[in-house]
């Protein structure tokens, strides 16, 4: 019997410190998580004394997760239990409801904490999810700007504005978002590489002159940012055709560019599974349509 | 680059700091290392820790760290205070009486 | 000068329960405060300050990476004389009377108590209870300067310097167990009370400075004087000459010359 109940201790803080681990990590293995506790863990609740809180929050985010609105429901109900008044718990009641599509519902409650606690984050963002999911765009771009009007200096959230601007073909308003975060972090090259494609998609001499730029900055912060050398070769092509007097300045960089594309795909085509000729077949494809858009441009 | 990973790592560090100076101290107290000598068995023992780190992270210690001045010189001077503590307590405690 | 001897029952009933004494109250005061801590409420208006505050920082120290129109506009919009936000903001200074703010004393009761109080009380106990005594030798010489400091309740001018009075024993553990603390307890602990201080975490970055007037004539100030120059000007040509070390050279040169 003693052996039994060590192997069952051994397993039992196995998954503890399983589930512990995917919290701190803060990976959303939401499946994992449900497994743990519904096959495992849930017959042994009392056993983590007061770890059991923070346990059950996450099972609960993760049942939202997978759908299991009634687990989701059942942990609720614990956590309400404990802490009859808290807005983190009311939180995860609108987003079961959330899970549960009862969208009205849901939002009436965000709005009832932030007007209890207007420095709520969570329920404001999840305001801006609700809108999100029901493709109420203008209104996640007005609730979220709200928030960012106060949390000037979060940058997830200007993230998610851009990503919303760009839903919405707001090609200005997302460049704005993305400089906001090219500012708090400016040697990630994808954020130089994003604003770069945004301002060549506005297109017009100017915005291709600073794309041209960004996409640079991108390379050099990553040599190996294949998407940025495209762009910078599209750019400096585009440009070469609209400014005359510095067309061959463009034309080097658009060769540059392509230089190094092909550099890249070559090394990569060495390392790779697939048959040699495969990727040697690729590369000539690559120069074809090189040599193409720089005939097409000049 | 990841602001709270850095953090995360420096903690790490921080801790690692504190416990090595802290058995360093031990061990000089009960040797009873008295002088420079304590002084220069510490900043042994805190170059090896850091030798440790950069072989343990091999040669992707760039990853981890912005520099090797801050894996190296992080922290060196609190756990100078901890390792001042123990070595005195220690030397006291078998020494002294 | 003679070698001294110590009493073994000094060790024993004065040397070790120092170090007891000061390691347990640091570790009390750690699960005292956490129960009393009160969940901070923050006013919005004190959040959008202090974040905008961190942007307009962040704005002067990266804002070469922004093209000149952008980094004018944000300028504009924190500096602008009219609407600006530095320029209009006018806040009350937030040091409210601590006697008026019932909550606000509370806080300060509530710090009192957790940690000068404890110092206070402790120091003074140790230094009835166990005054006068010599406790331990650093292992190190050290200068007739250091005697004040290590020697603190004997006034022995023979003494020398090395010798450790049962009063300064206490103040070196309080200060040297403070990293123990950070290792017993996890990082964020209050026996530690220096850590708290300076906690910086970007995201809640929730501490304002007292007067939010005076941080953002300071921080207008600054932004006024930063100007913009492109980081990114040229760019393309570092990049594509990078690997051409003869135009290396020329530019290398041409900036020596600058």
């Amino acid at each position: 019997l003693s052996k039994d109940s060590n192997v069952l201790h051994f397993y039992f803080s196995e998954a503890r410190d399983r589930l512990k681990q995917i919290r701190e990590e803060q990976s959303r293995s939401s499946r994992e998580v449900v497994d743990i506790w519904e096959q495992f863990l849930s017959y042994f609740s009392d056993k983590l004394g007061n770890d059991v809180w923070p346990v059950y929050e996450q099972v609960c985010i993760a049942a939202c997760d997978c759908g299991e609105i009634s687990l989701a429901h059942r942990c609720v109900r614990e956590l309400n239990r404990q802490f009859p008044k808290s807005f983190r718990v009311k939180g995860l009641e609108g987003m079961v409801l959330e899970a549960n599509q009862r969208y009205d519902t849901a939002e009436h409650l965000y709005k009832t904490i932030l007007q209890d606690d207007p420095t709520n984050s969570v329920a404001e963002k999840r305001l801006v999810v609700i809108y999100k999911s029901q493709n109420k765009i203008k209104e996640a771009i007005t609730e979220l700007r709200k928030y960012l009007d106060s949390h000037m200096a979060d940058t997830d959230s200007w993230l998610e504005l851009s990503d919303l601007y760009l839903s919405q073909m707001d090609y200005a308003h997302a460049a704005f978002c993305l400089e906001e975060l090219i500012l708090a972090n400016p040697h990630y090259h994808l954020f130089h590489q994003r604003y770069a494609e945004i301002r060549y998609t506005q297109g017009g001499t100017e915005n291709l002159l600073e794309a041209r730029a960004y996409f640079s900055q991108a390379i050099k912060l990553n040599p190996n940012n294949i998407r940025a050398l495209y762009g910078l070769f599209l750019c400096a092509s585009n440009l070469a055709t609209k400014q005359r007097s510095a067309e061959s300045k463009n034309m080097k960089y658009a060769a540059w560019a392509a230089e190094q594309i092909s550099q890249l795909y070559r090394k990569l085509g060495g390392r790779g599974t697939k048959s040699s000729s495969d990727s040697t077949e690729q590369i000539k494809a690559l120069g074809g349509m090189f040599d193409k858009l720089q005939l097409t441009s000049s | 680059v990841n602001e709270g990973a850095i953090r995360q790592n420096a903690a790490i560090l921080d801790y690692c700091r504190t416990s090595v100076s802290c058995l360093a101290g031990v061990t000089a107290g009960i040797m009873g290392l008295t002088g420079l000598y304590g002084f220069i068995f510490y900043f042994l023992t805190a170059g090896m820790m850091s030798m440790m780190l950069l072989t343990k992270a091999g040669s992707s210690w760039k990853k981890f760290f912005s520099s090797w001045s801050v894996l190296f010189s992080s922290g060196l001077f609190g756990g100078l205070f901890t390792y001042i503590l123990f070595w005195t307590f220690l030397y006291g405690m078998v020494h002294v009486y | 000068m003679a070698e001294l001897l110590l009493d073994s029952d000094i060790r024993i009933w004065v040397f070790l329960p120092i170090v007891l004494i000061t390691f347990l109250v640091g570790i009390i005061r750690h699960y005292v405060a956490t129960l009393m801590t009160s969940e901070k409420t923050v006013e919005i208006q004190q959040i959008k300050d202090s974040q905008a505050l961190i942007r307009s920082r962040m704005l002067r120290e990266n804002g070469k990476f922004l093209p000149r129109a952008s980094f004018e506009m944000r300028k504009h919009y924190f500096n602008n004389k009219d609407d600006g936000y530095f320029a209009t903001q006018k806040r009350e200074p937030v040091v409210k009377n601590p006697m008026t703010d019932p909550t606000m004393m509370a806080d300060m009761m509530k710090g009192n108590v957790t940690n000068v109080i404890p110092m206070i009380v402790i120091g003074g106990w140790i230094n009835w209870a166990f005054s006068g005594f010599l406790t331990t030798k650093v292992p190190f010489p050290l200068t007739l300067r250091f005697k004040p400091m290590l020697q603190r309740g004997v006034e022995l001018s023979a003494l020398d310097a090395s010798w450790v009075s049962s009063a300064s024993w206490y103040f070196l553990n309080v200060f040297g167990l403070r990293s123990m603390y950070n290792l017993i307890l996890g990082q964020d602990n209050a026996a530690d009370q220096t850590r708290m201080m300076q906690d910086q975490m970007t995201g809640a970055a929730m501490g304002m400075p007292p007067d939010p007037s005076k941080a953002f004539k300071a921080e207008w100030e600054a932004l006024e004087i930063s100007s913009h120059k492109w980081a990114l000007e040229q760019i393309e040509d570092e990049l594509v000459n990078k690997n051409d070390p003869l135009l290396e050279n020329v530019r290398a040169q041409r900036n020596r010359n600058l």
